[in-house]
């Protein structure tokens, strides 16, 4: 996780003003150019490893995408679908490798969000990795007894013996974290944070370029011929 | 007194058995008490009221009055009594939910609106005594369980509760973790902080405790100093009694020495040392199953490695297991030890070198035609159960198989007790039951070697007892055994082998006096001889002495 010297809501703020823009992208051309500047942006904060490695993960979806869209309409439609998906998954792989969960639900809170809210948020993302690690485990558990459920089609004939320990364990892990979270203090009124998330001079420029570039692009869009 | 419980009694909704019947202790402070008993005997229910978690969490239905720091329990809700009464819940992986381990100590301040200030001079002081500094920007779910153990006490500890209780500390950690959560107690009582510990295994703690509470159906049976109440009538509350204390019992000698230097006098003072020695040396060099002289390999390991996220996990392991043998896998967290088990059914596959099990080479053998001949038992029996019965669970392994034998399945009910169970979900099982369920599955296909994961881990001393008989059974029957385990009181007492790991390499293979000689072996693998063998020694070191 790198850190970052602005708030996460102005992060946030230009995410979203950047996914509008690559939507309003309807030529291979501009996205391709975005995606290079995003690329750029990757390497300059060293995170070429990683989005290499977030890339081969979104890979399926973007080549699925790119077939269905193709065959749906032309090649070229494909290939704008294809790199605009990118480009937004690009954006957010930057958004949340410099934001961390934590601070990102504090900064929500502060717009005014309720914290059950923003827990749940900044929680979901912590125990993901803890939910796979225990599929895994019942996966070696279930194959150890022969049953093959080591990926491909056959593997939907036996999913309840994933499925099935998986719920029952997220829903005795949910019982005993609802517990653990009580004994220390969750939802206590007068709650303070160690860092207090601050919206400084940077951040409104980040604000301001984005609804200026958001304008331009609506602009552009809508009344150049 | 900073706990007092007046005649408790509480039960979970929908729930016939009381959890807690009519309860009456208190605990002063500055106080260490070690509270024991099987499972189900109301410890955890009692750790839960004792921070209001019941009745205000888990409603039910509660009697009596719990005052923690003079507060009604009743009256105050959780996250009023968080502050004065800390609790270090048993699962590790469901107390820590936050990003860092840094975030998770910050948490409880931060919950009490402290200023940065205050939770910068806590989170120092609760790192630095656990010894996380260099875990703070650590993701909490990468670390080990020992690690983890760690920072869910730090998270409590940086509230300064004037109570801490521990519903057991000890069931996660290797031999080097648990002296290491031994020394922070220590350090807390120093600081005047309570202290209830629950814990099966009473070895671990039962030196350092000024009092001991036993629990048996939701009552406190027995109370007072931990040598008074262990030389009391307790056998009928199946407590894990030290081992020590139990070869005692087993002589019918009736003291309570808790380490070898107090056997030593004890049985001087009563002129027993070399009757006791002569016993216990026959049993050493005669272990109750010797290992089989047979030439049949089962595994055979040449050369293996793994490599896991850029780390060798396994470097270069040798291993012959022969049939008949009883060998333990010993070393910390992290030695692998997990890795190596699940080669051994072809669930990893060696990157280097040659594995093959039953004549298998697993790198050419599918896991479903190796599984078919290694029954695996999991730590965790929740990773495997999905059948609507009992019956049809145990089943899935030899109907996968097409291996189905009637008359030896039925043996295998009787023999684990499940016979009345049969028509039941898994899922209402109790922890002990739905182990013995992961039992029988596995060893429905009629296996040829048998591995254990953790076999002890959390279960009481009456689960221990069954677990006895079973390998016992299955050693006479000529099965191959493979035990991973950081008890090493129940390794000594089963294996005839003991293979120590440690970073991924087998740095000792012989007879468990053998190993535990070797104190540069049991350094580097962080083990510690058991109390039977330095009792042992120490009368060795003693006829030498006065010769």
């Amino acid at each position: 996780m790198k850190s970052s010297a602005f708030d996460p809501r102005s992060k946030l703020i230009g995410a979203f003003v950047g996914t509008l823009f690559l939507v309003m992208f309807t030529h291979w051309v501009p996205l391709a150019a975005s995606l290079g500047a995003l690329a750029v942006m990757v390497l300059l904060l060293h995170l070429g490893r990683s989005w290499i490695h977030f890339l081969t993960n979104l890979g399926f979806a973007v080549l699925t995408f790119f077939v269905i869209v193709s065959l749906a309409f032309d090649l070229l439609t494909g290939v704008v679908a294809g790199l605009r998906l990118l480009a937004i998954g690009t954006v957010f792989f930057l958004f949340f490798q410099t934001t961390s969960p934590e601070r990102l639900s504090n900064a929500l809170l502060k717009t005014g969000l309720p914290y059950p809210f923003t827990f749940v948020l900044s929680a979901s993302m912590q125990f993901v990795p803890v939910l796979i690690r225990r599929a895994r485990n019942i996966r070696d558990a279930q194959r150890a007894r022969g049953i093959p459920i080591e990926g491909g089609p056959r593997t939907l004939f036996h999913l309840p013996a994933l499925v099935g320990p998986l719920l029952v364990q997220a829903f005795k892990f949910a019982d005993e974290l609802a517990e653990a979270m009580e004994a220390r203090g969750f939802g206590i009124s007068g709650r303070r944070f160690r860092f207090e998330p601050r919206f400084r001079w940077v951040d409104w420029m980040v604000v301001g370029i984005s609804l200026a570039v958001l304008t331009a692009g609506l602009a552009m869009k809508f009344f150049l011929p | 007194m900073i706990l007092r419980f007046e005649e408790v009694s509480y039960s979970y909704p929908g729930a016939a058995a009381r959890a807690l019947d009519g309860l009456d202790l208190s605990v002063d402070p500055g106080e260490s008490v070690l509270v024991a008993g099987t499972s189900g005997s109301g410890k955890s229910t009692f750790c839960r009221a004792s921070i209001g978690l019941v009745p205000h969490f888990h409603h039910g239905k509660f009697t009596g009055r719990v005052l923690v720091a003079g507060r009604d329990t009743r009256r105050y809700p959780v996250h009023e009594l968080f502050r004065h009464a800390g609790l270090v819940f048993q699962n590790p992986d469901a107390q820590l939910f936050n990003q860092t381990v840094e975030a998770e100590l910050t948490y409880g301040l931060e919950s009490l609106g402290m200023p940065p200030s205050e939770i910068e001079s806590r989170m120092a002081w609760a790192s630095r005594l656990t010894k996380l500094d260099s875990l703070m920007d650590r993701l909490p779910y990468t670390l080990s369980g020992g690690e983890k153990q760690r920072v869910a006490l730090a998270s409590i500890l940086t509230l300064r509760p004037r109570l801490l209780l521990l519903d057991e500390p000890f069931t996660h950690l290797d031999p080097e973790g648990a002296d290491e959560l031994r020394g922070i107690l220590r350090t807390m009582k120093a600081k005047g902080i309570a202290l209830v510990i629950v814990e099966h295994r009473l070895h671990e703690i039962i030196g350092d405790v000024d009092r001991i509470i036993v629990f048996h159906r939701g009552k406190a049976v027995a109370e007072g100093p931990p040598r008074r109440v262990l030389s009391g009538n307790i056998s009928s509350y199946g407590l894990n009694l030290p081992p020590l204390l139990r070869f005692f019992r087993a002589f019918g000698l009736n003291e309570t020495p808790f380490n070898a230097d107090e056997a030593i006098e004890t049985l001087k003072t009563q002129n027993l040392l070399e009757p006791f020695f002569s016993r216990f040396s026959r049993q050493m060099l005669h272990p109750s199953h010797a290992p089989a002289e047979t030439p049949s390999t089962i595994v055979e390991a040449e050369n293996i490695w793994f490599n896991y996220e850029g780390r060798d996990v396994l470097r270069g392991v040798h291993l012959k297991l022969r049939k008949g043998e009883c060998a333990a896998l010993l070393g910390k967290n992290g030695a692998g030890k997990t890795t190596l088990i699940k080669h051994l059914n072809g669930l990893l596959k060696p990157q280097q070198g040659l594995l093959t099990v039953l004549g298998m080479d697993t790198r050419k053998n599918p896991v479903s035609k190796i599984s078919r001949h290694v029954g695996l038992v999991w730590q965790n029996p929740n990773d495997q159960l999905f059948r609507p019965t009992v019956r049809e669970e145990v089943l899935t392994a030899p109907k996968t198989f097409r291996s189905y034998d009637p008359s030896w399945c039925n043996q295998l009910f009787d023999r684990f007790g499940l016979l009345p169970l049969l028509d039941r979900s898994p899922f209402s099982l109790s922890e002990g039951q739905k182990k013995r369920v992961s039992f029988a599955a596995a060893l429905a296909v009629k296996p040829g070697l048998i591995v254990l994961d953790e076999p002890t881990a959390g279960q009481d001393e009456s689960f221990r007892r069954e677990l006895t008989g079973f390998i016992t059974l299955l050693r006479e029957e000529g099965s191959t055994i493979v035990l991973a385990t950081h008890d090493l009181e129940f390794a000594a007492e089963h294996a005839t082998r003991w293979l120590v790991l440690s970073e991924g390499k087998i740095i000792a293979d012989g007879s468990p006096e053998d190993v535990m000689t070797d104190a540069s072996v049991m350094a580097k693998a962080g083990l510690r001889p058991t109390q039977r063998f330095q009792l042992i020694q120490a009368i060795k070191q003693h006829g030498k002495e006065t010769l």
